[in-house]
């Protein structure tokens, strides 16, 4: 069974799909610096504005039934990947009453987001995965897998993630933000920077005009480090050739490979030499330095972005590049108008847990 | 959907009395550092299975939990928040599923696909439809790890679990190595993604002549329950019953739908 994506929508900082491609092409980042979530530093974050993330949530996922033709989601799979879950809403009743006695079970755990989704959609069934960085990559990997064992016609995958002060402080304290605007794959790049977003991708086994195909899913695991990936890329090559395989397409049938590249030393370089390894001039760009890393979202917001990119013919410049680290990769400064046949999408989590996903034309 | 258990390993923490940090470090030779106490009981409940079977480096790794590690959380934003310390990045790290997964696949000597998949609803049985879909196409076996850690006081995890004060819960964990391969396998269990109503799963009951064992979220029927309430309970209940070869119908409920595990032991 194939599996075609037939509706998708986004919420990120940089707004709605719409929104987010014209500040990816205009190489506008939609990055802002924030001094409160730790006092007194600077720290390049990706937010939104909203009221409560749950009702965005919902509003995301309406719009994408909205768009699609279904009536509604009452024979479809809910998968949701997050890193957080409803991570947001206890801590500020934590912070606020410096214990956990109030805390509302029904907004605590990871599931808590798709079990919201359950409750005002009436989904068949729901899933939740958290592998972090990897959490809606590894969503979009599973449906495709349900997919072909026929378990379920529809499946909708959702990335979310809300911005934490556990998890911006967490990843400060291990020295990988950046005070500005990140910078992928250039030479001076100084770390990423979090951000919070939605999306939601229907996938269905029956394909319409509009229809992307998701052609292939591949994962690996280092188990190398508890947050640095291999040095010699061994995961990422591995996962990025499980997805090609999946996808049975040889590696000059990829046009773009939308990277991980979270502006980290330590990605970007491991990356750039997968990509290197595997490809032959292939075009390579990041998408965070405008969104920024929206964590469990990032994969879904990313496989959104790349059925774009190949709905518009068009290649992602690099935003934020000054001086290339890695010559050896082919990382446009400018858009690339050409037929995209085919786009592999990655996404890289602490644990060396890799995923890969590969999106292109209807076979 | 049938998959084949080929080995098993299991731990309650009412039924043996282990400290199971030190357990890892006598026994097993482990480095426990930096890890907490749900990392230690996964890594404690693999190192079991591998005393137990062949594992292949390809095999792929999943990790399912009913609420994953509350404690941590807990404790991080308790010395954050009220003694104004700034996060230590090993909590910060081990908030992470995939961190229990890194060193479960560490201990394992694993570099397969590994995934951290949790829910309140049908946790085992929802994690054996992702394996079964996972390698059906990869034709590689698979490691289930069911993880659930108790915390005391354990007020917040009652709450989270949404049941009542005087239910005891108890930490557990069990694993089973799966294949689509019935070759040397101890059992095989067969299970599928519909979820059935009550006059369904009454009608299916009915016609059965197996053992049946329902979770403690079946109010409505009226058999033998599992004695502790854990969202993987399912996975434990397997294998005390592929411990016994014996037959067994596991029924797992969630607001008013039902789930089905068929247990058909080949010992």
């Amino acid at each position: 069974m194939n599996s075609y994506i037939n509706s998708y929508e986004v919420a990120c900082s940089a707004g709605d799909i719409k929104a987010l491609m014209n500040s990816i092409y205009e190489k506008k980042t939609a990055v802002s610096i924030n001094t409160s979530f730790i006092e007194d530093t600077p720290l390049g974050l990706g937010q939104m504005k909203y009221d409560d993330f749950y009702d965005l949530l919902a509003e995301v996922v309406q719009k994408v039934l909205d768009n699609s033709k279904l009536e509604n989601f009452h024979n479809t799979l809910l998968i949701l990947g997050s890193s957080v879950g409803g991570m947001q809403e206890s801590e500020k009743i934590f912070f606020r009453d410096k214990n956990y006695k109030n805390l509302d079970p029904r907004r605590h755990s990871i599931h808590v987001l798709s079990d919201h989704l359950v409750d005002k959609f009436s989904f068949l069934d729901s899933r939740s995965l958290s592998t972090a960085c990897t959490s809606s990559a590894n969503a979009l990997l599973l449906a495709k897998r349900l997919i072909d064992v026929e378990a379920y016609e529809n499946i909708l995958v959702v990335g979310a993630d809300a911005l934490c002060y556990t998890t911006v402080c967490g990843f400060h304290y291990l020295s990988v933000l950046s005070d500005k605007p990140c910078t992928p794959f250039d030479k001076e790049r100084g770390g990423m920077n979090v951000a919070e977003a939605i999306a939601a991708l229907l996938i269905q086994n029956t394909k319409d005009k509009d229809s992307v195909e998701l052609k292939g899913v591949g994962a690996s695991s280092d188990a190398y480090h508890m947050t640095n990936p291999d040095p010699e890329a061994k995961g990422a090559i591995a996962s990025m050739k499980a997805a090609l395989d999946d996808a049975s397409l040889n590696i000059d049938e990829i046009d773009y490979v939308n990277a991980h590249g979270t502006a980290t030393v330590a990605n970007d370089k491991v990356e750039s030499l997968a990509i290197e390894t595997l490809f032959n001039d292939v075009y390579v760009s990041s998408t965070k330095a405008v969104t920024g890393h929206t964590l469990g979202a990032a994969g879904a917001i990313e496989a959104v972005i790349s059925c774009e990119v190949i709905k518009k013919g068009l290649i992602p410049p690099q935003t934020g590049l000054i001086e290339l680290d890695n010559k050896s990769i082919n990382v446009p400064l400018n858009s690339v108008a050409m037929d995209v046949r085919n786009v592999i999408s990655n996404s890289f989590a602490f644990g060396g847990n890799n995923t890969s996903i590969v999106i292109g034309v209807c076979s | 959907m049938k998959l084949y258990i080929k080995s098993y390993s299991s731990y309650r923490s009412d039924k043996e009395d282990i400290d199971v940090k030190k357990e890892l470090k006598k026994r097993y030779k482990l480095d426990t550092r930096r890890q907490d106490g749900f990392i230690h009981l996964g890594v404690f409940g693999a190192q079991r299975l591998k005393e137990e079977s062949q594992i292949d480096k390809h095999d792929e790794l999943y990790i399912t939990t009913g609420i994953g590690n509350i404690d941590v959380l807990q404790r991080t934003h308790l010395y954050v928040c009220k003694e104004k310390n700034s996060i230590k990045p090993y909590d910060f790290i081990n908030m992470l599923g995939n961190t229990t997964s890194y060193y479960i696949a560490a201990s394992l000597g694993v570099c397969g696909k590994t995934i951290f998949q949790i829910s309140d609803n049908f946790t085992f049985i929802n994690s054996l439809i992702s394996i079964y879909a996972s390698i059906n196409q990869s034709k590689k076996d698979a490691i289930l790890g069911s993880i659930d850690l108790v915390n005391y006081p354990d007020e917040v995890i009652k709450r989270v679990l949404g049941i009542d004060e005087d239910v005891e819960v108890i930490s557990s964990v069990n694993y089973q190595k799966l294949s689509l391969c019935s070759k040397n396998a101890l059992a095989e269990v067969e299970f599928d993604a519909k979820t059935h109503s009550l006059d369904e799963i009454k009608a299916i009951l009915n016609d059965n002549n197996t053992k049946i064992l329902l979770s403690m979220r079946c109010n409505n029927l009226d058999y033998e329950t599992y004695d502790k309430f854990f969202e993987t309970a399912a996975s434990c209940a397997i294998n005390s019953y592929i411990k016994k070869a014996q037959d067994l119908l596991y029924v797992d409920c969630f607001e008013d739908k039902y789930k089905i595990l068929r247990l058909k032991s080949l010992s």
